[in-house]
């Protein structure tokens, strides 16, 4: 069911938190750097963050999309180093471009609170399945309809794939060129498209009509199929991380 | 079918079957553009029908969870964006409703608006999370030549994203208004707003 998920099945404590603890942990990840927005701060928030990935045996999952992050952000301290508005410290020159102490910090500054974020989605992302995810939100007070429309994602995009690739098919037998010059090309995305979005449109109603037959807008207390997985500490941690939070502002209105 | 209008959180079986399906080809497009190599993203198709089909509300909530499912799935940082597809969806949705998708002009309008609606919308997230870039290359080319000559991060972050994002917009919405102008009666009629046959029963 999730072969499109980028969920890695692994033995660790990591595996074993609270999904709704990892999403706080988002939330403090973007929260505290915009309140303390010291290097120590963010340079020890993302090095949390990659000590969190590495204990939950995800790391080198995690690596290719936080080397495609970097990469990005490679170009951020370049174009910052050259061009920030308040340059005036020259540090270093390469040809005719001069690079400047604030731009270069200012880039860093950025780096370092994108790979704070991108580290905890990360550590969401790689290590809570996302129906398990969705099933903590809706014992939550997600409405389950809602929930239901976040998992059946999970099912249709599989099942669009394949029809994807039996259009595509399809339309090339009958001779529509998919290569060669960019008209070409953009004129063969109607016709691809086109088919794909009528089947899956076809198939909404019918899906509909299966829901509507199992009772989906029944009133009264759903109950679950599976019982909620055992996290470990889901009490603690949740109060850790709001405690920094708190940590965060009071350090905020003190400085 | 339950009546839906703005402020219902009722929404009928139909249109909630609706948005992951709107999902799906938000992604179907993205990988089309992807297979025939197409300089732009195409990415909001299913996001723009579903609006074109079953209103504001719930085109916007498509473009929402189509960004958390991407998020979940193929790159975390398109949960930030969320907001700009919320909009997409609302923008479209409105339009829509108030009779813009009758034409190839008026089209266009709303193409130009939804894509208008998405920089500025972006605009302050990309200042915020990436200084103003948007890590598209012409964009962020251009970035730093308006950043070197004017020295507005506003300005440039603007411009960097304004090139990327209005023609992939505009070429969205007319996409999509192609599909829709194609689609059969026995489907747009699924989620219109004006079908009182639940009345008969």
């Amino acid at each position: 069911m999730n072969s499109i998920s980028l969920y890695t099945e692994r033995d660790s404590i990591i595996h074993h938190i609270h999904p709704t603890n990892k999403v706080i942990y988002i939330f403090a990840s973007i929260l505290v750097p915009i309140l303390l927005p010291s290097f120590a701060v963010l340079l020890g928030g993302a090095l949390f963050g990659l000590i969190l990935l590495l204990i939950g045996k995800v790391f080198k999952r995690a690596l290719p999309m936080i080397g495609f992050v970097f990469l990005i952000l490679l170009t951020v301290i370049i174009i910052q180093g050259l061009f920030h508005p308040t340059n005036s410290v020259l540090v270093f020159t390469i040809g005719p471009a001069a690079f400047y102490q604030e731009g270069l910090l200012y880039g860093l500054t950025i780096t370092l609170r994108v790979m704070n974020i991108v580290g905890a989605f990360l550590i969401l992302v790689l290590t809570t399945k996302p129906s398990d995810l969705v099933d903590s939100l809706v014992r939550r007070g997600l409405s389950p309809r809602f929930g239901y429309v976040l998992n059946s994602v999970f099912q249709i995009l599989p099942q669009m794939m394949v029809s994807m690739k039996t259009i595509m098919d399809a339309q090339r037998s009958r001779g529509l060129e998919t290569e060669g010059g960019l008209r070409v090309r953009i004129k063969a995305f109607l016709p691809l498209i086109g088919p794909v979005v009528l089947n899956a449109l076809t198939h909404v109603k019918e899906r509909a009509m299966a829901l509507e037959v199992r009772g989906f807008h029944a009133e009264g207390k759903k109950t679950f199929l599976y019982e909620e997985k055992s996290y470990i500490a889901t009490k603690p941690i949740q109060w850790g991380i709001w405690a920094v939070i708190g940590l965060a502002v009071i350090g905020r209105l003190m400085g | 079918m339950v009546k839906k209008g703005l402020g219902s959180v009722h929404f009928s079986t139909v249109a909630l079957a609706l948005i992951p399906v709107a999902v799906g080809i938000n992604y179907i497009g993205k990988l089309f553009a992807g297979v025939l190599k197409l300089p732009l993203w195409l990415d909001a198709i299913g996001t723009v029908l579903a609006s074109m089909l079953a209103g504001p509300v719930i085109g916007a909530i498509s473009g929402v969870v189509n960004n958390i499912i991407y998020g979940l799935t193929v790159d975390p940082i398109s949960f930030v964006y969320g907001i700009t597809s919320l909009f997409i969806g609302l923008v479209t949705g409105v339009m829509a409703n108030r009779g813009w998708i009758q034409s190839w002009g008026k089209a266009i309008v709303v193409g130009l608006v939804v894509g208008l609606t998405a920089v500025l919308v972006s605009t302050p997230l990309n200042i915020v999370f990436w200084g103003g870039q948007t890590g598209n290359l012409w964009g962020d080319a251009l970035f730093a030549v308006v950043m070197s000559q004017t020295s507005s991060v506003w300005l440039a972050s603007f411009l960097d994203e304004l090139v990327v994002d209005l023609p992939d917009k505009v070429l969205v919405v007319l996409c999509s208004y192609a599909i829709y102008r194609g689609l059969p009666q026995r489907v747009t009629q699924l989620f219109s707003r004006s079908n009182q046959m639940e009345e008969l029963d």
